[in-house]
């Protein structure tokens, strides 16, 4: 119950930012990809330099977490499907200008074509879920083995 | 209907903010601050499968509840509209609405295969320094910047 409450508030708080941000209009990431515009790599690498350290530290600490037991972040090695996966996502990503968080939010702001890119992310993701249903591949974005389900 | 966020928020806020969110989701549920899971795991609530995460279908809804509350209530002037005005310029709504569909299902594919999407590797996993989730991000990062630039060659830089 709680952790449904948390799930919903940082959805909310994940979406706002990536709504204030403009990341969910098409021409902010097309802007990024055409390497016109270097405010979305800024805005990735000033995440990245927050968090990292701070998880670093907290896990060296042996954090525990009130709903996830110890902290333990992922450190998997690369993989063939991690590079195939990745080229795909690169692909669809600067064809579609969208990606699953912000493709959300491109329809909450108004954007019909987000009714297009929503269900087109729904396929894909649905297609290789059923092709790997026995051969889960978990990796350390979030389709991981330790999904804690309430 | 404010109008009280009328203006993109500068990297240098948004970021740090963003990072802010990372580290409490960890803090709280060790749990990454990804997107493309949380499609899986409506897709299994909608269908009513077993063992769904049904927190993750929260924050599903949160997402989109997020974007409505910055674009729709503190923001004004978002309305109804195409969301890819450098793609139709470019080409008739029959290419669009194709391009933007297929481009969508590629990216979701992806992203399954690889474990995780822009926000799942290359953010999250990246922060965790996973050697998985940097190969991903280098990977996608080179693939979409090179298909925008083939994009612009074949639309003579109209696109």
């Amino acid at each position: 119950m709680k952790l449904n409450l948390i799930g919903l508030a940082f959805g909310v708080m994940f979406g706002g930012v990536l709504a204030a941000s403009n990341l969910h209009e098409y021409d902010t990431i097309h802007a990024m990809l055409r390497l016109d515009e270097i405010d979305v790599f800024l805005f990735m690498a000033s995440a990245i330099a927050v968090s990292a350290p701070l998880l670093w530290l907290l896990e060296r600490r042996g954090m525990n977490t009130p709903f996830g037991g110890q902290l333990k972040l992922s450190r998997s090695m690369p993989e063939a499907h991690h590079l195939k996966g990745g080229a795909l996502f690169g692909v669809g990503w600067a064809i579609a200008g969208t990606c699953p968080a912000p493709a959300l939010v491109m329809v909450s702001s108004g954007a019909v074509l987000g009714l297009v890119a929503l269900p087109g992310i729904f396929l894909g993701l649905h297609l290789r879920e059923r092709q790997a249903m026995h051969d889960l591949h978990v990796g350390d974005g979030e389709h991981r083995h330790n999904q804690i389900s309430v | 209907m404010f109008d009280l966020l009328p203006d993109r928020l500068p990297w240098f806020v948004g970021g740090p903010i963003l990072g802010l969110l990372i580290v409490g989701l960890f803090v709280l549920a060790n749990q990454p601050l990804g997107a493309s899971g949380a499609y899986v795991q409506t897709t299994g609530f909608l269908r009513r499968r077993d063992g769904v995460v049904i927190w993750r279908v929260w924050y599903f809804v949160g997402m989109f509840l997020g974007g409505l509350l910055v674009t729709q209530v503190l923001r004004s002037g978002s309305e109804i509209r195409t969301g890819y005005d450098a793609l139709t310029n470019v080409f008739p709504l029959a290419v669009v609405v194709p391009m933007v569909f297929g481009g969508a299902t590629l990216l979701g594919y992806g992203a399954a295969l690889a474990g995780g999407c822009t926000s799942g590797h290359g953010m999250c996993g990246t922060a965790q320094r996973s050697p998985a989730s940097l190969a991903v991000t280098a990977t996608f990062m080179t693939t979409a910047i090179i298909t925008t630039f083939v994009l612009r060659i074949l639309t003579g830089g109209d696109l």
